[in-house]
C-alpha cells in the first residue's frame, strides 16, 4: 500500500486538491484539533485530515453545526492548542456570533479559520464574499492564489495567530478548494503546544469579554494587535510588489484572481509594462506596499473576484494619502461585474477595457451561437432510487386530499433539488400558474429554499400571519434537523404553529459527500456512537403529533403525512430511507430487474412524475421504459404505477 | 508552451480520475528531466454534490505560464469526451481552432431527454458541429473497448489511450502508464493497462 499522499516527506511534490493542501498545511503547522461541519466546497479539509489521521495525535470531529465547530476550535486555542475549523461561506454566517466576539481577547494557541467561498454559487445559496467579514471581525486574512499558497498560508497562519494572539482567517474559493495543483511539501512540525489554562493570560479576565474593565478594553487591545498585523502584512512573503520603472499603470490583485491576472497580462503582451502588486495577506491592508505602488502610477486596475473589497480599501487609502489617480474596479466603471466568477478571459477583457487595448475576438462566436441550440440541457436530479423521491411522492399524494395553494418550505441538502425545476421545462410567470397543484414534477415541489433551517422558521411565519389558503409544510434532512431546526421546533411547539414538518431521514450528511452526523451512529473516525432518535427528540421537545414511516413504503408514508396534515398544531413526520448510494456501497447489486410491461403501460407518464432519473419515456411509442444501467430496483415506480405495468422481475407478488 | 485539455463526462464515469492521471504524468515527466524548466500543473474540477449523473468537466493544464485552474474559452488543445453530449457542451465553448476532440460514442441521456422534453443530437451531428469549429474529431467505441478490457469502469483509461494516440501529449507512454499505475486501484490495474492499449490502438468508430 502506497503511503497516503498527505504523509509524504518534505520536499515531495504532489498533485493536491486545494482542500487537501490546506489539510497538509495544518499537518505541517502541527494541528492539535480540527472541528467542522461539512459544507461544499470546504468539506474535503476535514475529510483529508480524517484520512490522514491514522491514530494520529490530533483530535478531529464533525460537529453538529459551524458555530459549535468554531467554539470547539476556539476552546482548544484558549488552552493553548493549535486548532483549525473549516466551513463554507454560509457556514460562517452560522458561526457569526462567536466569530465576531472571539477577537476581543483573541487566542493563545494558533487558531485558523478556513472559509471557502463559492463565486458563481456552484454549490451555494449565494455568492457571499466573506473577506469583508474578516475585516469586520478585525482579524488577519490570507487569500491564497493557488494550492501551494493554500498549504503554506495554512501552516504559517498558526504562527501568525500565535504571534498576534488572534485567530487568522484563510479565505479560499471553489476554484482553489476544488481545483488541484502541484504542491511541494515542507516539514511537519514535530512539537505540540503544551496545554494550560490561565484565567488572566496577559490580560485581566482574558477569556471573558465582560471581565473588568469590560469589552471596550479588549476592543482597544484588538486594535493594538491589528497594527502589528499590518506590519506583518507589509513584510508577508505572500504580498509581492513587482514594480516596473516608468510604468503609469499598476494592477492590484489577490487570491485566485491574481492567477488569472498573471495569465491575462501575458496574453495582452503587457508583461514588463505594468507594475503589479499581488496580495496574499489582504487584511490589514499592507499600507507601505500599497504606497509604493500608488506613488508611481496614474492608473490603478483592481482585479478581484467577489465584492470590491481591495478596491474599497485602496480608494480610502489613496484619498487619505492624497494620491491622484484613476482607479478601475467594480464599484464605479465596472470593468468587472460584482457577481459571478471571473477567469483569465474576463480579466484580460477588463484590463484591455481599462487600458483601451483591443482584444482580438474569436471569429467563431457566430457559429458557436448556432451550435449551442444542439446542446441539450442536463438537469440536476436526485439519484435513481433516492428515498427523497418516495418522500416527495407521498407528500404530493397526501396533499391531494386538501384543497388550496399549499406552501412547501424546503431546506438545504440533496432534497433541495425538489425546488430546482428542470432546465427543459418552461415556466410561465403568472399568478394563475402559481396555483399549480397538483404538481407534474418532483423537482417543482418546493416553494421556498434559502439556508439551513430556514424552512421550518418561515413556515411558522406563514401560518402565524394567518395564511389559510392551503397547508403549510416544511421539509429538512436529518443532518439539517440537528444542525439548525431544533430551536425552531421548540418555537413551533411554544407558539402552537399549525405546520407540518417532514424530516427526510437518510442517515448521512449526503450532499456534501456522505459525512457522518449524530444520526449516522458513528463518529468522524468510524467509532460507534449512541445514535440519535429523531421521533423521540421531536416528542421530547413537546410535539404532540409525531409519526414515523418508511420512505420506500409509499402508502405507509402517505398515511403518516395525511394524519399529520389533519392535525391542528405542529406535527412532525420522520420518513426514513437510508441514502441509496450508501446502501449500494454495502450491497453490490447485479443488473436491475425492474421492467415496464409495454402491453399494460398506458403512457400516462405518472411514473415520469416520480422524478427518478432511471425512468425514461419513449415519445413515439408513448411507453415508459426503465434505464437498466441506473435502476436500483427500489420499487418506488412499481408502487406509483396505477395500472400495475411496472414490476421487479423475480420479486414475490 | 502550455497544454490545455478538458475531460468531459457525466458523474461516475471517471473523468476526474482521468484528468488527475494526466496531471500526475505531467509532474512525473518533469521529475524525469531534472534541470528542465519548472512547469505548473493545474486541474480545475467542477463537481459538487454527491449525486450521480451530473455534468462534469475537468480542466487539466500544464506548462510555463499556467497559473489558474481553468482553460480559457476557445483555447483547449484537446477535449476528451467520455459522453458525447458533454463533449459537445464543453467543446463548443472551449475547443481551439485546430484542437482535437476524442469522443466516446456511448450516450447517457439526461433526464430532460428521458422524459421526452428535448432531443439528444445524433453523434454525426455532434461530430459535424465540432468540425465546423475547426476541430479534428475522433469517435471511439469506448464502452465496448472497456468491456473488452474487462470492465466498463475502464472507459476513462480507454479514452486516455485514444487521447495519447493524438500525439499532442508532451510525455511518453511509459510516463503515462506509470501515472495510471499510481492512480488506479491495484486490483483493476491489468484491466486498465489493457484498456489503455485498446484505446491507443483503436480506430475511428
Amino acid at each position: 500500500m502506497a503511503k497516503y499522499k498527505l504523509h509524504q516527506p518534505a520536499g515531495c511534490r504532489e498533485l493536491l486538491m486545494g482542500n487537501e493542501a490546506i489539510a497538509r498545511g495544518a499537518i505541517e503547522g502541527g494541528l492539535q484539533l480540527m472541528a467542522a461541519y461539512p459544507g461544499t466546497p470546504s468539506s474535503e479539509v476535514g475529510e483529508a485530515l480524517i484520512q490522514a489521521h491514522g491514530g494520529g495525535d490530533y483530535y478531529i470531529e464533525w460537529s453538529t453545526n459551524e458555530k459549535i465547530a468554531f467554539e470547539v476550535a476556539a476552546g482548544a486555542a484558549q488552552v493553548g492548542a493549535r486548532s483549525i475549523t473549516a466551513m463554507k461561506n454560509a457556514g460562517l454566517n452560522v458561526a457569526m456570533d462567536t466569530f465576531m466576539t472571539l477577537p476581543y481577547g483573541g487566542v493563545k494557541g494558533g487558531m485558523v479559520i478556513v472559509v471557502a467561498d463559492d463565486p458563481d454559487a456552484h454549490y451555494s445559496s449565494t455568492e457571499q464574499d466573506t473577506r469583508p467579514l474578516a475585516a469586520y471581525a478585525e482579524i488577519p486574512c490570507y487569500e491564497p492564489m493557488d494550492q501551494q499558497e493554500a498549504k503554506d498560508m495554512t501552516r504559517d497562519a498558526f504562527e501568525l495567530s500565535e504571534a498576534l494572539e488572534l485567530p487568522v482567517f484563510v479565505r479560499s474559493v471553489s476554484r482553489i478548494s476544488h481545483a488541484s495543483g502541484d504542491v511541494t511539501f515542507g516539514p511537519a512540525r514535530d512539537r505540540r503546544n503544551s496545554l494550560g489554562f490561565n484565567k488572566h493570560y496577559k490580560l485581566p479576565y482574558r477569556w471573558n469579554v465582560y471581565g473588568a474593565p469590560g469589552p471596550v478594553s479588549k476592543h482597544r487591545w484588538l486594535h493594538g494587535m491589528l497594527s502589528k498585523a499590518r506590519e506583518a502584512a507589509n513584510s508577508s512573503p505572500y504580498n509581492r510588489l513587482e514594480p516596473v520603472e516608468g510604468a503609469e499603470v499598476g494592477i492590484l490583485s489577490s487570491g485566485v484572481a491574481a492567477s488569472y491576472t498573471l495569465e491575462a497580462v501575458e496574453r495582452l503582451g503587457l508583461s514588463g509594462k505594468v507594475s503589479f502588486l499581488k496580495l496574499g495577506m489582504i487584511h490589514p491592508l499592507p499600507d507601505r506596499l500599497v504606497s509604493q505602488l500608488l506613488a508611481e502610477i496614474t492608473t490603478l486596475i483592481v482585479i478581484e473576484e467577489g465584492d470590491p473589497v481591495l478596491e474599497s480599501m485602496v480608494r480610502a487609502f489613496a484619498q487619505e494619502k492624497g494620491y491622484q489617480l484613476k482607479i478601475h474596479g467594480k464599484s464605479y466603471d465596472g470593468i468587472l461585474p460584482p457577481y459571478g466568477e471571473i477567469n483569465a478571459d474576463k480579466t484580460a477583457e477588463a484590463i484591455a477595457k481599462a487600458m483601451h487595448v483591443s482584444v482580438e475576438p474569436d471569429k467563431r462566436e457566430g457559429r458557436r451561437k448556432e451550435l449551442r441550440s444542439l446542446v441539450a440541457p442536463r438537469s440536476s436530479t436526485l439519484c435513481a432510487g433516492c428515498s427523497h423521491l418516495g418522500s416527495y411522492w407521498a407528500l404530493r399524494e397526501a396533499l391531494k386530499e386538501h384543497k388550496g395553494v399549499h406552501i412547501i418550505n424546503g431546506d438545504i441538502g440533496c432534497y433541495e433539488q425538489g425546488g430546482y425545476g428542470l432546465f427543459a421545462s418552461k415556466i410561465n410567470v403568472s399568478e394563475e400558474q402559481s396555483k399549480r397543484h397538483p404538481l407534474r414534477s418532483a423537482y417543482e415541489i418546493l416553494d421556498t429554499i434559502y439556508v439551513m433551517g430556514s424552512g421550518i422558521g418561515m413556515a411558522q411565519g406563514q401560518a402565524q400571519a394567518g395564511y389559510r389558503d392551503g397547508k403549510v409544510v416544511a421539509v429538512a434532512g436529518d443532518s439539517t434537523f440537528i444542525h439548525a431546526a431544533l430551536p425552531a421546533v421548540v418555537n413551533a411547539v411554544y407558539s402552537r404553529a399549525d405546520i407540518t414538518f417532514l424530516v427526510l431521514d437518510n442517515r448521512w450528511t449526503a450532499m456534501t459527500g456522505h459525512q457522518v452526523n449524530p444520526n449516522t451512529g458513528v463518529d468522524a473516525l468510524g467509532n460507534k456512537t449512541d445514535g440519535f432518535d429523531i421521533p423521540a427528540v421531536a416528542k421530547s421537545l413537546g410535539v404532540k403529533m409525531v409519526r414515523a414511516a418508511g420512505a420506500y413504503q409509499l402508502e405507509e408514508s402517505r398515511q403518516a403525512i395525511a394524519e399529520a396534515l389533519g392535525f391542528t398544531g405542529p406535527s412532525v413526520v420522520v420518513l426514513y430511507g437510508e441514502c441509496m448510494l450508501q446502501v449500494l456501497r454495502r450491497t453490490k447489486r447485479g443488473t436491475a430487474a425492474t421492467r415496464v410491461d409495454e402491453q399494460t403501460c398506458t403512457g400516462c407518464t405518472l411514473c415520469v412524475q416520480l422524478g427518478c432519473p432511471a425512468i425514461m419515456f419513449d415519445k413515439e411509442k408513448k411507453k415508459a421504459k426503465i434505464d437498466e444501467i441506473n435502476c436500483v430496483d427500489c420499487n418506488l415506480c412499481v408502487q406509483v404505477c396505477s395500472f400495475g405495468a411496472i414490476a421487479v422481475e423475480g420479486a414475490p407478488e | 508552451m502550455s497544454v490545455d485539455i478538458i475531460v468531459a463526462g457525466v458523474g461516475g464515469q471517471g473523468s476526474i480520475l482521468a484528468s488527475h492521471i494526466l496531471a500526475e504524468a505531467a509532474i512525473l515527466a518533469e521529475s524525469e528531466s531534472p534541470g528542465g524548466e519548472r512547469v505548473n500543473v493545474r486541474v480545475g474540477e467542477t463537481f459538487g454534490a454527491a449525486m450521480r449523473g451530473g455534468a462534469v468537466a475537468s480542466h487539466v493544464r500544464f506548462g510555463k505560464g499556467v497559473y489558474g485552474p481553468l482553460v480559457s474559452r476557445g483555447q483547449a488543445d484537446m477535449v476528451i469526451a467520455l459522453e458525447p453530449l458533454e463533449g459537445l457542451r464543453i467543446a463548443v465553448e472551449y475547443i481551439d481552432r485546430d484542437g482535437i476532440v476524442v469522443l466516446n460514442d456511448e450516450i447517457i441521456p439526461p433526464v430532460d431527454v428521458k422524459i421526452g422534453a428535448v432531443r439528444y443530437p445524433e453523434i454525426r451531428e455532434i461530430k459535424a458541429a465540432l468540425e465546423q469549429l475547426g476541430a479534428t474529431v475522433t469517435v471511439v467505441a469506448g464502452n465496448r473497448l472497456a468491456e473488452q478490457a474487462g470492465t466498463v469502469k475502464a472507459l476513462n483509461i480507454v479514452m486516455l489511450g485514444a487521447a495519447f494516440r493524438s500525439g499532442i501529449l508532451p510525455f511518453g507512454e511509459e510516463i503515462l502508464l506509470e501515472a495510471i499505475k499510481r492512480r488506479v486501484p491495484q486490483r483493476f490495474l491489468d484491466a486498465n493497462l489493457e484498456a489503455f492499449r485498446l484505446g491507443k490502438e483503436s480506430h475511428n468508430a
